[in-house]
């Protein structure tokens, strides 16, 4: 029996209303009692197994395959179905919390486009098959003396590496090198260069009280963002020790929107400020004769730099842009200041991004030349991500034997020999170490779905071995990892316990670096670089930026309609990306939001519609990355363009990115753009209070962000029953990261509704966050605001609706009983939060909303405690409410008082920064009715006298250097 | 004539109100299972008690139906055979499960969680009727909200307002 | 108090034109019913069943599928359904308050147009009550809006929800104005049995006419019953407006939160509801040429009704805008202000010149009195009205208080197909009324010119 026969989620005509429709027919044929209508099966196990208790969800410690910083994950799984990702709350070094990629991954699992089996030369074939293939062709390979070459993703887990290196010890021709779209080389050869060892330095944050980022977005995409949110929001805490942030970007990133200061910059000038900073460091008499970017006066500069001074070892430069001339420069910043080996650690170092573009340039080079025997593709797809991917595919041409390990016929399957489909991580056994000395396991929490191999196996294979990684995991890890634990006594079942704790940390002791590098030539080419970019531009071209997007990232998620459909938290677009331009450069170019143009680096040229993106550098023009899949699948394919073949133009070699400029051209044409926000500013209403830190502390304690006094109220108070649950949002720790978004929408079954849908203003999302701007369009202040349901404790709802569908309960909920609903949307229109999501459509079995509700394979990531919502009735954030009854239930029943922190909401687990507190307001000693004292507390339009149960937390910047 | 007619429309008036006011009360309810597997033998007379089979029940929302090996635990064992036994045997063989034939069924809105009663110490047969007699399991209560909520008050479950929170059950 | 009984005489004007005979009256009013119908009916007919289909066709489709068919979203939960609600009750007042207001303060010139304005009353509220129903995300639910037993428990209806009044204050409603109409059209009813020759026909109008004998008797109880109904139905003409306003009025949005609405709404109604009796009445008596009956007396009164009420609506506008500036609340202004200046000023000015500068003309009495002229202002004020509605609706909706909330509004084909269906609703049953059912009261008109020696004016003055 396929798990998919099984009728597992519920939905609110439910079965019993068929039954109904087909008794009434049979009522009306005067013949009620036979007709019963169709029957509902029950299928159980024929044989049990002893861990799995129908309806009792069971927790796994994993870690997470959506990118390769490896967070430490918590997999729910019902029934034997992965249905709901959490951060591990143990594993430190991540905090505890997870991404919107990695929130989404559990979707991908049940990607119906995933390869079902191998495939040879497109023929579907069977494993045996496809072995002997491969093994023979690598024979032959072996004995012409060509060489075998992996190009693989970042692997970091030690046993997998293992693997990696006894092929290097069987074939002699054997190269392993990582390619990664957007690679930390320049990092990491700036590390050597300078400090004597190539490596990408493992960033603390949280050390930190001045952060100057240079075109990183640490809290987004950069690197490791889980655990820099983490890190970052542990210092942001307002008070005394708050960090102070500053940011120099081209374009508006999350983290600039997060940042006290903020400067937009091209990214030819990003060099410029590195250098100007030095100088200031370097000589006290301030030398620099400096050209600077007209957005920084050289006063802020010197400001800064004092800040800096004055916080030796306790400041953190950190540059986003892959230039070993740029990269050098922040580094001898940093030394400098003495932040080496305390805000940024070369042991331990961060395993995370290990893309070499150099050797991956020269492996390309000798596939073209035809020196390459075979190829091993494993997690890469560089026909779509390789900035020459045209180059590569004609090298692939030329290469014996081509293999891959794709999970689905991607844009490199057509040219590939071998597809050897590997587990979704889900699925798989696994290890990695993201930083060094903290090493993850990974577990399968569902047998294989499909008939896929776990990669490590697929190499295992094919140079003889036993084909069990799970045995070489254990033994590796039993005699290699375990042991450097010094736990000699417990080593017997250290194994159980760590893959029960899904993570082995190992303290690694950090040893100091000196510095040996001389920095003029790389100022001199910095300089070289900007002069150079400055000649070219002219008014009709622009620099180019290219960026990742929270959402999206490299792409090689692109299928997941979550994902597609997650508002960029800055932008709001769903379904695709646009041409942002600063309001003003689009004047000067006449350019209207929507409006496609032609983008040209001369022999590139895309069309995109322009955004006016308030904050944007005005000599920019940005284009988010992993957009324009052509084989990912229904959700991603044909949305936007594929904008990394703009690298080639800006690969220096394979180390420095120089930037390129593009010209614009007007089609004159429009392309809607779905975006989930048309209004972007606050209309100098007092929705969102904001102080700066000095103001704060001055009056701390009493408070000025007091919601004024709501009026009387005509209706009765309800009677306080045991519990009053409640949220409480901290606007100094959110960063706007939108994985609760994601959570939300995975915990609640939350429908997906399309491009159109959402151009028409109809997401679904329980949770959404409002970003307003403020102040002058070039360099706005961001508003970042996460509203759900505000449980108002006298709701304009509740009182509308004429058959009692949004009612109050007694723990201080405001219900929404879907299958009472009749949909008169009166609640909607007297919201005055508009939080409220109608189902205008059936958005599950319906081909029109063919998403992940529309196929059996999909369905399975929905969560059978929550009904699935049928058409035509309201719905809204209902605080979990399953896992309330969970919890309370766990408690012992209605009445028990339940432990503070027992229940978790979605939005509030997944949190990286731990911006959001669910508890009992009613229980005086709970965290939330202490955050719901704190004097940055108010409530949103509190003034109505709706007594929200949701409150919020000030936001505090701290812009004073 | 006019009487008559009157009579007729009243009739005929309440039958059909009556008819549509029971949609969706399956009360009586015993299809015909896979297996003619008889509660009175195993429940009444052989006394094994319910959440041997059901142990899930205690355990989860889901009461559950055993799996083909709770049952061949005894029948593996036991010496009679009779065809209905054949069944069970094939369906253990052939590693098929048993296509049982839901009785009790609450809409998918509705959420009721079998652990928190038997915690409670609700007997089963306060819902399920005196399953022990039955050859053939039938549907006994009406399982409607109001008589789910009759119950809960007389058991005094909660106050009024927790009894009535609509999310207790439907969410 | 005694008053001299009158003749119909110079000093009122003459509610019919000439002294046609009973026998005459007679037949005139019954000749739309008998006979071939006119090319000018054929054509309405027609055009108005061609709009009643695509209405039909539009309505299934949008159950079928689903309220999505509509141009709402997560912001605007109403626009055009609530708006052609409000719209069509509005309209079914002025029916309401010819038959019974004006009859209690004996205005006699209602005689030749109660029946008409109360059967547009009755189908303009049956096009009413289509809107709450079909505007429901599950309209097979609609049921559960009504108090009955059932198997759930404690499980009611909320009678703080505004809506729910508008059940009830419709169904009361339209109850009241059937009972009262068929009341009032017995005696024709009669009058038609006596006429028809053996048939069909005349065993149905037997049937209707509930066997009246036109005895003293049958008179008298028939002039009781119709005062009595005159005075339960008058408090409705108030009642029903204001309830539907608080729909509105009882929410906290901006825009909607305001106390001048019930009489504000029910000014409105009036006004529209003239509106359209002028526009019906200017349309039927020329194409049934009813024009002795329907004079141009009785378009002169209807216009003065039409610009009082048109006043009270241009004095409404303004107080809604002086309390916005005064109650100097920032998120109410701002409503105010996008209505003037938002993406739906077209509408709220259009709004503004047919409900407040177009009214104005009806001040100069040859305007007045001449249907052509009273045409197009009649449809101008209709097209007002609904525009009023809109305005409310919309404009309070889409721009409220979290400027992160705000959106827009595009009305769908299916949205506008479902409005242009109500009229053809509208327009196919009034135009079946007028050929099965006497238009006119043939009882009151012929107590106009006199009948029986005394005239209607005498006989109030006895009854008084």
């Amino acid at each position: 029996m396929s798990i998919s026969e099984l009728h597992y989620w519920r939905s609110t005509e439910g079965l019993a209303s068929r039954r109904d429709f087909l008794a009434l027919a049979g009522f009306s044929l005067g013949a009620a009692a036979c007709s019963r209508g169709p029957a509902r099966h029950a299928l159980p196990y024929v044989s049990a197994p002893e861990e799995i208790t129908p309806g009792v969800p069971s927790w796994y410690a994993t870690s997470c395959g959506g990118c390769s910083a490896s967070c430490s994950l918590l997999v729910k799984t019902v029934d034997g179905r992965p249905i709901k990702i959490e951060g591990n709350p143990d594993a430190g070094l991540f905090g505890g919390g997870t991404c919107a990629v990695g929130q989404a991954t559990v979707l991908s699992l049940y990607d119906d486009r995933r390869l079902r089996q191998p495939q040879w030369k497109g023929r579907p074939v069977s494993w045996p098959e496809v072995d002997d293939e491969i093994e023979s062709r690598l024979e032959t390979i072996e004995r012409s003396g060509r060489r075998i070459v992996l190009m693989s993703r970042t692997l970091s887990g030690p046993a997998t590496r293992d693997i990696i290196s006894s092929w290097s010890r069987r074939h002699a021709g054997f190269q392993h090198v990582v390619y990664e779209p957007r690679s930390r080389a320049a990092t990491r050869r700036a590390a050597g260069v300078c400090f004597g060892r190539a490596l990408v330095p493992h960033y603390r944050f949280d050390r930190a009280s001045l952060i100057v980022a240079l075109d990183a977005d640490f809290l987004g995409t950069w690197l490791s963002p889980v655990e820099f949110a983490a890190q970052y929001a542990r210092r942001r805490e307002p008070g005394r020790a708050m960090a102070r942030h500053v940011q120099f970007e081209s374009g508006m990133s999350l983290t600039g929107a997060n940042a006290d200061l903020r400067y937009a910059v091209a990214p030819s000038e990003i060099g410029l400020v590195a250098l100007a900073l030095l100088d200031r460091l370097e000589s006290a008499d301030r030398a620099g004769t400096d050209d600077l970017p007209a957005s920084v006066p050289a006063a802020a500069l010197d400001a800064l730099a004092d800040a800096l001074r004055r916080r030796r070892g306790e400041s953190l430069v950190v540059c986003g842009i892959e230039d070993l001339a740029i990269q050098t420069i922040v580094a001898r910043v940093n030394h400098v200041l003495d932040n080496v080996g305390r805000t940024l650690e070369l042991t331990p170092s961060s395993q995370q991004n290990q893309g070499d573009d150099e050797a991956v340039t020269s492996v390309v080079g000798d596939m073209q030349r035809g020196d390459v025997g075979a190829l091993i593709l494993y997690g890469v797809n560089p026909a779509y991500d390789y900035p020459d991917r045209v180059g590569f595919v004609q090298g692939l041409g030329r290469v014996g034997l081509r293999v891959s390990f794709a999970d689905r016929f991607d844009e490199t399957a057509p040219h590939v020999d071998a597809l050897c489909p590997d587990h979704h991580y889900l699925e798989a056994w696994g290890d990695a170490e993201p930083v060094s000395g903290f090493f993850t396991l990974t577990q399968p929490t569902i047998a294989p779905l499909f008939d896929t191999r776990a990669a490590q196996e697929s190499l295992l294979k094919w140079i003889g071995a036993a084909p069990d990684f799970h045995d070489q995991l254990r033994s590796y890890w039993q005699q290699h990892i375990l042991p450097l634990a010094g736990r000699p006594h417990e080593l017997a079942n250290l194994w159980d316990t760590t893959l029960q704790a899904g993570f082995l940390q190992i303290l690694v002791s950090s040893s100091p670096a000196g510095f040996s590098a001389d920095v003029r030539e790389a100022a001199q080419s910095v300089r070289n670089e900007h002069r150079r970019s400055v000649s070219l531009r002219t008014v009709d071209r622009l620099e180019l930026h290219l960026y990742e997007t929270v959402a999206l990232r490299d792409g090689r998620h692109a299928n997941n309609p979550w994902l597609q459909e997650l508002p960029d938290p800055i932008t709001k677009l769903t379904w695709g990306h646009a041409l942002a331009l600063a309001p003003s450069a689009a004047d000067r170019f006449g350019l209207q939001n929507g409006e496609i143009v032609l983008v040209s680096d001369g022999n590139l040229q895309v069309e995109l519609p322009v955004w006016r993106q308030p904050g944007q550098s005005l000599e920019t023009a940005s284009i988010a990355l992993g957009y324009g899949r052509t084989a990912a699948g229904r959700a991603g394919d044909g949305i936007g363009v594929n904008a990394w073949p703009f690298l080639r133009g800006m690969a220096d070699g394979a180390l420095g990115v120089r930037p390129t400029l593009v010209t614009l051209t007007r089609t004159g044409r429009f392309a809607s753009l779905a975006a989930t926000q048309t209004h972007h500013s606050m209309e100098g209403r007092p929705l969102v209070p904001e102080t700066p830190l000095a103001a704060f502390l001055d009056q701390a304690g009493g408070s000025d962000t007091a919601p004024p006094s709501p009026p009387e109220s005509l209706w009765k108070e309800h009677e306080p029953g045991t519990h009053r649950w409640g949220l409480n949002i901290d606007l100094s720790a959110c960063t706007g990261c939108s994985a609760c978004v994601i959570a939300c929408q995975a915990e609640n079954n939350v429908a997906v509704v399309g491009r159109e849908e959402v151009a028409r203003g109809r997401e679904m999302h329980w949770i959404r966050i409002d970003r307003y701007y403020e102040g002058p369009e070039a360099a706005p202040r961001v508003v970042l605001q996460p509203v759900m349901c505000q449980h108002c404790a006298h709701a304009p709802c509740e009182t509308v609706c004429p058959v009692l569908a949004t009612v109050h309960s007694s723990d201080g909920i405001n219900e929404q009983v879907y299958n009472r609903c009749v949909g008169t949307r009166y609640c909607e229109n007297n919201c005055p939060y508009k939080v409220r999501r109608f189902n205008w459509f059936r958005y599950a079995n319906n081909p029109r909303f063919d998403f992940n509700m529309n196929s059996p394979l999909g369905t399975m990531a929905l969560n059978p405690d929550v009904v699935v919502r049928s058409r035509g009735v309201m719905e809204k954030c209902s605080l979990c409410i399953q896992r309330i009854q969970a919890g309370k239930a766990a408690a012992g029943g209605a009445a028990a008082v339940v432990p503070d922190g027992a229940i978790q909401t979605a939005c509030q687990q997944v949190c990286p920064s731990k911006a959001i507190v669910f508890g009992d307001l009613r229980d005086s000693r709970s965290e939330v009715t202490r955050l719901h004292r704190s004097p940055r507390y108010f409530e949103l339009l509190g003034e109505l006298g709706t007594e929200p149960g949701v409150g919020y937390l000030a936001k505090v910047r701290n812009p004073e250097l | 004539m006019r009487a008559a007619a009157l009579v007729a429309f009243v009739a005929l008036a309440t039958i059909a109100m009556s008819g549509m006011a029971r949609v969706g009360i399956h009360e009586g309810y015993a299809p015909a299972q896979p297996i003619e597997f008889s509660h009175r033998l195993h429940a009444g007379e052989t006394r094994i008690p319910c959440l041997y089979c059901h142990y899930a029940a205690a355990r989860s929302q889901h009461a559950g139906i055993p799996a083909a090996s709770v049952c061949m635990n005894c029948h593996g064992l036991l010496a009679a055979q009779t065809a209905e036994i054949e069944k069970l045997r094939e369906s253990v063989l052939q590693q098929r499960s048993i296509q049982w034939i839901k009785v009790h069924n609450l809409p998918d809105f509705v959420h009721f969680d079998h652990s928190v009663h038997v915690r409670a110490s609700v007997a089963c047969r306060e819902c399920h009727g005196a399953v022990e007699q039955m050859a053939r399991v039938r549907q006994e209560a009406p399982l409607t909200m109001g008589w789910c909520l009759t119950c809960h008050a007389a058991r005094g479950v909660g106050d009024r307002g927790q009894r009535t929170d609509c999310v207790r059950c439907h969410y | 108090m005694q008053i001299p009984a009158v003749r119909a005489s110079a000093l009122r004007p003459a509610w019919v034109d000439g002294s046609p005979s009973l026998r005459e009256i007679g037949d005139d009013i019954a000749r739309p019913l008998s006979g071939f119908p006119s090319r000018g009916w054929f054509a309405c007919v027609t055009a108005s069943t061609i709009a009643l289909g695509i209405g039909v066709g539009c309505v299934t489709y949008q159950i079928a599928t689903g309220i999505g068919t509509w141009g709402l979203n997560k912001t605007v939960g109403w626009a055009f359904d609530i708006t052609n609600f409000v719209f069509w009750v509005g309209i079914g007042h002025a029916g309401t308050l010819i038959s019974a207001i004006l009859l209690l303060f004996r205005q006699h010139w209602r005689m030749s147009i109660n029946r008409s304005a109360e059967a547009m009353t009755i189908f303009a509220v049956i096009c009413a009550a289509l809107f709450p129903l079909i505007h429901m995300g599950r309209p097979w639910m609609a049921f559960w809006v009504m108090p009955y037993p059932n198997f759930r428990g404690p499980l009611w209806v909320n009678f703080r929800s505004p809506l729910m009044w508008d059940v009830f204050a419709i169904n009361t409603y339209l109850l009241v104005s059937v009972v009262f109409w068929y009341l009032g059209m017995i005696p024709d009813l009669a009058t038609l049995r006596d006429r028809a020759p053996q048939g069909v026909k005349q065993q149905i109008y037997a049937v209707l006419s509930l066997g009246w004998d036109g005895s003293q008797r049958t008179w008298s109880r028939h002039e009781t019953a119709c005062l009595l109904l005159a005075g339960l139905a008058t408090p409705l003409v108030i009642s029903v407006h204001s309830i539907v306003s608080m729909d509105f009025a009882t929410s906290i949005l901006p825009g909607w939160h305001a106390t001048i609405f019930p009489p504000y709404f029910v000014a409105g109604a009036v006004y529209s509801g003239f509106g359209m009796v002028m526009l019906l009445l200017i349309i039927t008596r020329r194409v049934m040429n009813l024009e002795r009956y329907i004079t141009v007396n009785h378009l002169d009164r209807m216009a003065k009704v039409t610009l009082l009420t048109g006043s009270l609506v241009a004095f409404s506008y303004a107080s809604e805008w002086f309390a916005a500036w005064y109650s100097g609340n920032a998120d109410e202004r701002a409503v105010f202000v996008n209505r003037a200046i938002g993406p739906f000023a077209w509408a709220f000015w259009t709004m503004v010149f047919c409900n407040v500068i177009v009214p104005q003309v009806l001040w100069i009495g040859r305007v007045r009195r001449s249907a052509s002229a009273l045409l197009p202002i009649s449809i101008l004020i209709n097209v007002g009205m609904w525009l009023e509605r809109f305005v409310i609706i919309v404009t309070s909706l889409n721009r409220s208080y979290l400027p992160s909330t705000w959106i827009t509004y595009r009305p769908t084909a299916i949205e506008v197909g479902t409005l242009i269906g109500s009229f053809g609703l509208f327009f196919t049953c009034f135009l079946i009324f007028i050929r099965v059912l006497p238009m006119i009261a043939a009882w009151e008109v012929r107590g106009l010119v006199g009948a029986g020696g005394e005239t209607t004016e005498a006989r109030d003055a006895a009854a008084v």
